[in-house]
């Protein structure tokens, strides 16, 4: 649009009216058009990428793809069975979520409701530093320090990793299941309190030594490569925690100060608040961060190429996550450079039919996160 | 339950919170303090005599007198290795075939790492290959060198349960009384003075051309390539997502079509970046051909796509943030929508729109997946800034990968890749930063 007008003419005649508008219509149906590029971008990566998967499953069809392990792109016949891939995908999904959603979740709690400001000032950087490092510079560290470390150190830190999860568990659990014995013992006699600590003590010497026991036969256990789908999810497990602890603590602080001040009112401790009235209200939040977080793990290029091994096999048993597997992703990667000399061949469209998977994937989850947020923004709206 | 017990509970509860953020912050620093130790040791590091050798004949650095004098220092002391290796050699003709057929292949053993260590012995044929030209610019790499020169390596497998076991015999032990005995403790002693070692801040790491293949010198391709790529996804997607977010802000009525694009910007941030990369391909490329293969052009376009949300939704941000009364007093003063927007909003928003772009490119910068098929090449020259249309770059993102897997000297050059990732991670960190201070200050200036 031009220049406003000069401040002489204010009133403005029929013909300068009716140009302005169409001046106005113009810009706004330019704008309109840029500003739906990006849902142009959407339909064309789905088209493009539907087109080149479709001719694969004319040649191939769906069965030998979905429901065989044997993946030999380039023997004669080739065989397209992608199970195994799927299944390392799936594998190193569960493994990154068990590592990043206790994790991401308790630094989630932590950051909205724990720390002061003053703290929450230096952690939020570091946070955004996590997620800020590029994806290879993860697979470079997967592969080139944690990969020989875990390979010659495995046991060791199979052990820490134990403890780590375990050791916390172990001390929440002796203290409530004391308490439980407590209750029952405070209808018997009277000295309900000694019972308490005797049990506590009793129990958690009873837990860490089991959980002794545990580490000292993980301490034998030699992993025979590094490159497996423990270190991938582990890295990915790291990778996925920026996302979900930003999305669930914007879930958290959206649950409202006076829900915390009724619990706190009520006479609940900070703990009892947060877990029994805080995350429950905002549960739909950290749902659509673990979906989030999901959709970073499975989407994830460089570290499982780099880092995964690359071995497209079921692993025997399947959740035995210290043998190598192979990704969706990194199978793209890794087999476009040499399909890419036999355009057109079931080779190259089988990668096509891999990304559609992942796209596939990736839009329900992206889907349901938006219609979970959208949901529980109308809930906390309105009430 | 007991009061007492709910305040414990209590207690573990924010311990457990606190040692989660603990385990962040050690991840943290697990992964960055190798990387930023061994990667700063590609810039400042023990450089050998071969290294300024190197930095003299391919890069015109360094004083050629002074060097010449070193050179002649350093030859003079290394000379009796080769003297010594000689003698044995006449000897052998006067020994038994047998015999000589035992030492034969530990002499050239030896001699193939004394070629390693020292480069090729005096007189000797120039070799075709810049790495067989020189011996180890590197102090570090002299060690590791050096012990494999000292020490055989051997590997028992004798238990067929275990793993091999790695055996190390003292070289000298196949030369024992003969005429090359003194050579091992003669070099072991001697290596100081045979390599000079000094230390060394190799800055122009960042700004030299690789020499066969990353063997020596630095990175300078690979830092321009990502230059490039960064700025030419940012040239595209910086102007179509800041009118995105005007108009998502300042025109659009909430309706089903802006859901839909609300749906689809949402979509396009969660496409797995490989997707990306094989859409580049299949569209950019093989359909509207931007180029005839590979090139910058293909591979900013495609970044372009991939940070197009995170810029929308940044610029929004801001563009929402900018305070109600600014427009209305512009609106009020007669002046149009458009008008407000680029005189008012706009440079309200621009500290927030510029953090955005800034966090979008360190994005860009560190992508990989997406420029595999679009891009990225392993080796290249730096490409002038017209080439961009048509030629494929190196990048640093793709080197690193490419590096630390495909390279058939991988171990050689350790230094460089970590060089590379911490050239990398400091790029995308500072990018970071820059963004914090700004947004930072934005605060600042919004609540004071």
């Amino acid at each position: 649009m031009k220049k406003p007008q000069k401040k002489s003419n204010l009133v403005v005649s029929d013909t300068v009216g009716l140009v302005r508008s169409i001046q106005s219509k113009i810009g706004k149906s330019f704008l309109f058009l840029i500003t739906s590029l990006s849902t142009f971008a959407v339909f064309f990566i789905f088209y493009f990428i539907f087109k080149d998967a479709i001719p694969f499953f004319q040649i191939e069809g769906f069965k030998e793809f979905f429901t065989s392990s044997r993946w030999y792109p380039s023997g004669s016949p080739a065989e397209f069975g992608a199970l195994s891939i799927f299944v390392g995908s799936g594998l190193v999904v569960i493994g990154s979520i068990l590592v990043s959603v206790p994790l991401g979740i308790a630094a989630a709690v932590c950051l909205s409701d724990l720390l002061p400001f003053k703290i929450r000032q230096i952690v939020k950087p570091l946070i955004e530093m996590l997620a800020a490092i590029p994806s290879v510079a993860y697979g470079f560290f997967a592969l080139v320090v944690f990969a020989p470390l875990l390979q010659n150190q495995g046991g060791i830190i199979l052990c820490i990793g134990t403890w780590l999860v375990l050791g916390p568990l172990a001390i929440l659990a002796a203290i409530l299941l004391s308490e439980f014995i407590a209750k029952i013992a405070g209808h018997l006699s009277k000295n309900a309190n000694q019972i308490r600590l005797i049990s506590l003590s009793l129990l958690l010497f009873a837990f860490i030594y089991s959980i002794y026991n545990i580490t000292s036969q993980l301490l034998t256990i030699e992993i025979s490569s590094g490159t497996n789908a423990l270190n991938v999810s582990i890295i990915l497990g790291i990778m996925a925690l920026p996302t979900i602890v930003s999305v669930s603590e914007d879930a958290l602080q959206s649950a409202g100060r006076e829900l915390r001040e009724g619990s706190y009112a009520l006479g609940a401790t900070r703990a009892e608040t947060i877990l029994k009235t805080v995350i429950p209200a905002s549960l739909s939040g950290i749902l659509a961060a673990v979906i989030l977080g999901i959709m970073r793990a499975i989407g994830e290029t460089m570290v499982v190429w780099m880092a995964s091994g690359n071995a497209s096999k079921i692993p025997t048993p399947w959740y035995n996550i210290l043998e190598p597997i192979r990704t969706l992703t990194a199978t793209i990667a890794g087999d476009m450079g040499e399909a890419d000399h036999v355009l057109g061949s079931s080779r190259f469209h089988v990668l096509f039919a891999m990304a559609f998977c992942l796209l596939a994937f990736s839009f329900i989850m992206n889907l349901t996160s938006e219609i979970i947020l959208h949901r529980s923004r109308k809930k906390t709206g309105s009430s | 339950m007991e009061l007492r017990t709910r305040k414990l509970l209590d207690r573990s509860f924010s311990g457990l919170g606190i040692s989660a953020i603990a385990l962040m912050a050690i991840a943290l620093l697990l992964i960055l303090t190798p990387i930023i130790w061994k990667g700063s040791k590609a810039y400042i590091f023990k450089g050998t005599i071969e290294h300024r050798k190197v930095m003299l004949d391919h890069f015109d650095r360094g004083d050629s007198d002074q060097l010449e004098k070193e050179i002649t220092a350093t030859e003079l002391i290394r000379a009796p290795i080769y003297r010594m290796l000689e003698t044995f050699k006449t000897d052998m003709k006067e020994m038994s075939s047998s015999e000589r057929r035992e030492y034969r292949s530990a002499v050239r053993e030896l001699e193939k790492g004394l070629k390693e260590l020292f480069g090729p012995p005096p007189g000797a044929r120039k070799p075709v290959l810049i790495r067989q030209q020189y011996g180890q610019s590197r102090w570090d790499r002299t060690h590791v060198k050096l012990h494999e020169l000292l020490y055989v390596e051997e590997w028992d497998y004798s238990n067929p349960d275990a793993m091999g076991i790695l055996i190390e015999t003292p070289r000298v032990n196949q030369f024992k009384n003969t005429s090359l005995e003194p050579l091992f403790s003669y070099i072991e002693n001697n290596i100081d003075e045979m390599m000079k070692p000094r230390n060394t801040f190799y800055w122009q790491f960042l700004t030299d051309k690789s020499k066969d293949s990353h063997i020596f010198g630095g990175i300078w391709p690979e830092v321009l390539g990502t230059i490039y790529l960064t700025i030419g996804a940012m040239l595209f997607a910086l102007p179509l997502g800041v009118i995105a977010a005007i108009y998502l802000c300042e025109y659009a009525r909430e309706g089903k079509i802006i859901s839909l694009i609300r749906i689809c910007i949402s979509t396009l941030a969660g496409v797995p970046s490989i997707v990306f990369g094989l859409f580049g391909l299949a569209f950019f490329l093989n359909t509207i051909g931007v180029s005839e293969s590979k090139s910058v052009l293909a591979g900013a376009l495609t970044l372009a796509l991939l940070i197009l949300p995170t810029i929308i939704r940044s610029s929004e941000e801001a563009i929402k943030a900018v305070p109600t009364p600014y427009k209305e007093a512009a609106m009020g003063l007669g002046a149009g929508k458009w008008h407000t927007v680029m005189t008012i909003i706009l440079p309200a928003a621009l500290p927030g729109i510029l953090t955005g772009m800034v966090i979008s490119m360190g994005r860009a910068a560190g992508e990989t997946a997406p420029i595999i098929f679009t891009a990225a090449v392993s080796v290249g020259a730096p490409i002038a800034l017209f080439e961009t249309l048509t030629q494929p770059t190196p990048a640093l993102p793709w080197n690193i990968y490419n590096l630390c897997t495909e390279h058939e000297a991988v171990d050689e050059i350790r230094h460089v890749q970590f060089g590379m990732v911490f050239t990398l991670i400091a790029i995308v960190l500072l990018l970071n930063l820059i963004a914090i201070i700004m947004r930072a200050r934005i605060s600042k200036k919004l609540r004071g």
